[in-house]
């Protein structure tokens, strides 16, 4: 066993294997539960960082061991270009979400599970990024979901978590029904179930193409949370403790950008994809809007930055849309970006609603002089959100825009254009909402734990170095590039 | 002169001979409840053991392609037992399933009387399941069918003192017997069609059946055995038999007499002489209304041991979809697929129902609301019944979602647009699915906020019934993440029943 393949096996084994002690340990575990899932998503993280010297060579570290042999089922995991960005992001955001979590949960004798299913949350994703195996890559994707489901009707906020976590188990799953049907008629067209076989290119009838290219995307977009199957989200991401929001925002959201660039782009050819290129970039501006839009009409602080990541994610897809150079590259920086600015937007959030008790931007305002550096993190989220310069989500909203003009429908990027002169709105309505104006009648103000502080600063100061250096990221990105749509640009 | 391979008779016979020796000893040692479940899982044990050779022997038979072990006259019309592939995993989950039951019914009946019948009584219920798929000529079929029946109906309403037990156990006996009424029918027209009432494996059986008489024979046989298969529109007893029998009862009607007396309508229906295309036709669209019957119904049910009972009929329904399937298009993985499922089910649905048992014996509970934030009492079960009820919907990786997987991927191969319906069918089938079973998980865990202040306490759980609930839930986990060994056991079924 080579060094990379230990590697990929510690990514998702010792995450599990701390769930597992977790778990077992129940109630004992209240004081070291933090402690544990920290070092393991530390472990986690910096064994996926450790890919990239073997990836910067050309190779392409895998591991394989059967598992169902008579089936035709390995498992089987798998870094290349493509699945590095997304799983380094997931990696670093469940890190952050256990971080904030110190100061965020409030410890009982069920912390144990809490911080274990946090893990396997973040297995889940892991996995899914890693997975080259069909039924592999479907088991952790049903994982990720179950993880988070359990955590928000155990942990959630609220009489209704229970109904609203059956909702979004409910509607996430017709979307994972979506992918298994399109997975199924693969596996049977080309008779293996690992991706290798698909990405040496299958050729299915036409009618089956489309078929399954519409299931994809469809059931990749629930994951999304595009309009309109995004009714999961708002009641998921408000509900549900803000660890889980941080995790659902910034990472699982990109799980469905990571399916339909793994599924329908790298294995179908450019002109099998072609006619879907325009519905994608018009979900992607009609999405974009509408969540600009609700978020400008929500007052509770959470429900607004939920919706943005529904307005977020709409730019994504229209990137994808593009089937650009610039586009995709751009749509899949902003993935990067966006997780980085979500879970500051969210954390800053959490420190605010820790801190004062409440949560509609209506209770609150004029906070900035008792609460300076939250209002500067949270300022410079909400100014990063909108696309402004030095902050790194201008780097990829540009890029998806120039991939849009690169495109035939000018109209299209024109209004996405102008679209975000709404995210600018909601943004500056969110920040003045909190920290300007005047303070209403009893707000007071707690003294906020140092695990909610931190990662907030980090993130903060992540966004601007992102934003002035983004050489390193690019690079990694633009590699995947001969991965889609075979390679042809 | 009766000879052959005396392993195809030994289960029969220790099972039998078994509940004869249990009842004696009921009657005139002890009644106590512990001993007679040992007792009795020890016979289900010993059948175990020496069912052993017989699934060797049937395994070496189809690798030689010799005739298949049989009992009983050597000439053809008096052979009166034959295996299998198909009876060698029906007895066997059988066997498995009473080893469970009964050691868990060693607490789980403290509760009831009259013990010194129920432990014989569920002894030759499974002898008459074992003859029931064993059988190798009409007449002996029927025999061992009312023998499983009879004493099923009685353990229906074991608990006679419940006018609403007595009434399930009364319908059934009724639907039941009709039944098998239409079933003595059917072999009456086939008798005066053929002459003989033999019925020869598969491979062996005539070819498509032309005379008006067999047709006939064939369709009372649909639907004779169709009833005890609990195929849709025949199943309205089943709700509630499984409803208000002991749960330990109910584990092995839904676990696996149904699947049995459904493995006889396949043999009975291919060995006559009806054709796989045939069987397979009519099966798919059964399957298609026991799926969405079962499925629609459940959603609205708001007992426990109903709500599982429609289950049943669903998953029979997934069942006879990759069976049916299998035989329409002549896929033989396909039917492996169907019987993994079955074995699957049998490990699961075992598990629901006694998981939700240990509810009713400590917590008199048996509607879903009564179930409400129940975990904090009973952890272990509030763990298992999830396993059980998660492997139901089909959650990876529980063996529920590998069978799934499984039959998928096997109904595609045609490709014909009847197969993308068929998985249309299917797949929104396990979505509303999820519409019963995800709220009844919730449930267990889910403290109403009210009440969360008074945490209610822990009910420690007699290891009677949590060593079956244990094991049964890791084999359902193993059935998930190892399914290789499981699905080899499946194999030959596949094969045998499109009679290559």
């Amino acid at each position: 066993m080579t060094a990379e393949m230990i590697g990929l096996l510690t990514i998702l084994a010792v995450p599990v294997a701390a769930a597992v002690v977790l778990f077992l340990l129940r109630g004992r575990a209240v004081r070291f539960a933090g402690w544990i899932a920290g070092a393991s998503t530390v472990i986690s993280l910096a064994a996926a960082l450790a890919m990239l010297p073997a990836l910067y060579r050309g190779e392409v570290p895998t591991l394989t061991m059967p598992w169902i042999p008579a089936a035709g089922i390995k498992f089987s995991l798998h870094v290349d270009w493509l699945t590095l960005p997304f799983l380094v992001t997931e990696a670093a955001v469940t890190l952050v979400a256990v971080a904030y979590s110190w100061g965020y949960h409030h410890a009982d004798d069920r912390s144990g599970a809490f911080y274990g299913l946090l893990l396997l949350f973040g297995v889940g994703m892991s996995g899914t990024t890693l997975a080259d195996d069909m039924v592999l890559f479907y088991v952790f994707w049903e994982l990720m979901l179950v993880a988070s489901s359990v955590l928000i009707l155990m942990w959630g906020e609220g009489e209704r978590r229970a109904p609203i976590a059956l909702k979004y188990f409910i509607f996430t799953h017709l979307g994972s029904l979506m992918v298994l049907v399109g997975l199924i008629v693969l596996y049977d067209a080309t008779g293996t179930d690992t991706f290798s076989a698909l990405r040496a290119g299958i050729t299915l009838d036409p009618g089956l193409t489309r078929m399954v290219i519409g299931l994809f995307l469809v059931g990749f977009s629930v994951k999304m949370a595009v309009f309109p199957v995004h009714l999961w989200l708002p009641d998921a991401h408000t509900v549900a403790p803000m660890p889980v929001t941080i995790m659902l925002a910034a990472a699982m959201l990109s799980m469905g950008t990571y399916g339909i660039l793994r599924f329908p782009l790298s294995i179908f050819t450019r002109a099998d994809v072609a006619s879907f290129a325009l519905p994608m970039m018009i979900g992607g501006v009609v999405s974009e809007v509408y969540g600009a839009l609700m978020a400008l009409a929500e007052r509770d602080i959470k429900r607004i930055i939920a919706y943005s990541s529904v307005s977020q994610m709409g730019y994504i897809l229209f990137g994808l849309g593009t089937l650009t150079a610039q586009g995709i590259t751009g749509a899949t920086l902003h993935v990067v970006y966006h997780a980085i600015v979500k879970a500051l937007l969210f954390m800053g959030a959490g420190w605010v609603i820790k801190s004062t008790g409440r949560r509609h931007i209506t209770e609150l305002g004029g906070l900035a002089k008792r609460m300076p550096l939250a209002a500067l993190c949270f300022g410079i989220g909400a100014l990063a959100i909108a696309g402004m310069p030095p902050f790194c989500i201008f780097d990829s909203e540009w890029m998806i825009f120039s991939g849009g003009f690169h495109t035939a429908h000018i109209g299209l990027s024109v209004i996405t254009l102008l679209g975000s002169l709404l995210t600018v709105v909601y943004a500056a309505q969110l920040i003045i909402g909190i920290f300007f104006g005047s303070q209403p009648e009893g707000l007071t103000v707690k003294k906020p734990h140092w695990a909610i502080v931190a990662p907030t600063a980090f993130l903060t100061a992540l966004a601007f170095i992102e934003g002035v250096f983004p050489a390193m990221l690019f690079d990694w990105v633009a590699h995947e590039l001969p991965l889609i749509l075979g390679g042809q640009w | 002169m009766v000879g052959g391979n005396v392993w195809v008779i030994v289960p029969i016979l220790c099972l039998g001979v078994g509940a004869f020796v249990v009842y004696l000893v009921a009657r005139l040692l002890t009644k106590e409840n512990g001993w007679l479940a040992s007792l009795t899982a020890g016979i289900f044990v010993a059948a175990l053991v020496a069912f052993v050779p017989l699934a060797v022997v049937t395994r070496r038979a189809l690798d030689t392609g010799g005739p298949l072990p049989m009992w009983g006259g050597e000439e053809s019309g008096s052979v009166v037992l034959r295996s299998d592939p198909g009876a060698v995993v029906i007895v066997g989950v059988a066997l498995m399933l009473g080893v469970l039951t009964s050691t868990y019914s060693g607490r789980y009946l403290a509760l009831d009387r009259r013990n010194d019948l129920y432990y014989p009584l569920l002894l030759l219920m499974v002898t008459g399941l074992c003859g029931t798929v064993l059988a190798a000529d009409l007449f002996n079929l029927y025999l061992f069918i009312e023998l499983m029946s009879i004493a099923a109906y009685v353990l229906v309403a074991f608990r006679r003192h419940s006018r609403r037990a007595i009434e399930a156990g009364f319908k059934y006996l009724v639907m039941g017997s009709v039944g098998t009424l239409l079933f003595l029918v059917g072999v009456a027209l086939i008798y005066r069609e053929r002459g003989t009432i033999a019925l020869p494996p598969i491979s062996s059986a005539p070819a498509d059946p032309t005379g008006l008489w067999t047709r006939a024979g064939l369709a009372f046989f649909l639907v004779g055995l169709g009833v005890k298969s609990a195929l849709v529109p025949l199943h309205t007893w089943l709700p509630d038999a499984h409803g208000r029998a002991p749960s330990s009862i109910s584990a092995m009607l839904s676990g696996i007499i149904i699947q049995s007396a459904f493995y006889a309508l396949l043999k009975v229906s291919l060995g006559t002489g009806m054709s796989a295309r045939a069987l397979g036709g009519v099966l798919i669209a059964v399957s298609v209304a026991n799926m969405t019957l079962g499925n629609a119904v459940a959603l609205v049910q708001t007992d426990t041991k109903r709500l599982l009972g429609y289950s049943t009929v669903a998953q029979t329904g997934y069942m006879m979809f990759g069976i049916g399937m299998g035989l329409y298009y002549g896929i033989p993985e396909a039917i492996q697929a169907g019987f993994f499922l079955l074995v699957a089910h049998a490990a699961m649905k075992g598990l629901a129902f006694l998981s939700k048992g240990v509810h009713r014996f400590y917590l008199d509970t048996s509607t879903l609301e009564e179930l409400r934030g129940t975990a904090s009492q009973l952890p272990l079960v509030a763990v298992t019944f999830t396993v059980a009820l998660g492997g139901l919907a089909g959650v990876p990786p529980l063996a529920g979602f590998i069978s799934k997987w499984f039959i998928l991927g096997q109904v595609l191969q045609p490709g014909e647009p009847l197969a993308y319906v068929g998985l249309a069918i299917f797949l929104l089938n396990t979505f509303l699915a999820l519409g019963y079973y995800l709220p009844l998980v919730a449930r267990l865990f889910i403290v109403p906020d009210s009440t969360a202040g008074r945490a209610k306490e822990r009910v420690a759980i007699s290891a009677w019934m949590a060593v079956p609930l244990v094991a049964t839930a890791a084999l359902v986990i193993a059935i998930g993440l190892y399914p290789g060994p499981w699905w080899a056991w499946v194999e030959g079924i596949g094969p045998y029943l499109l009679g290559r």
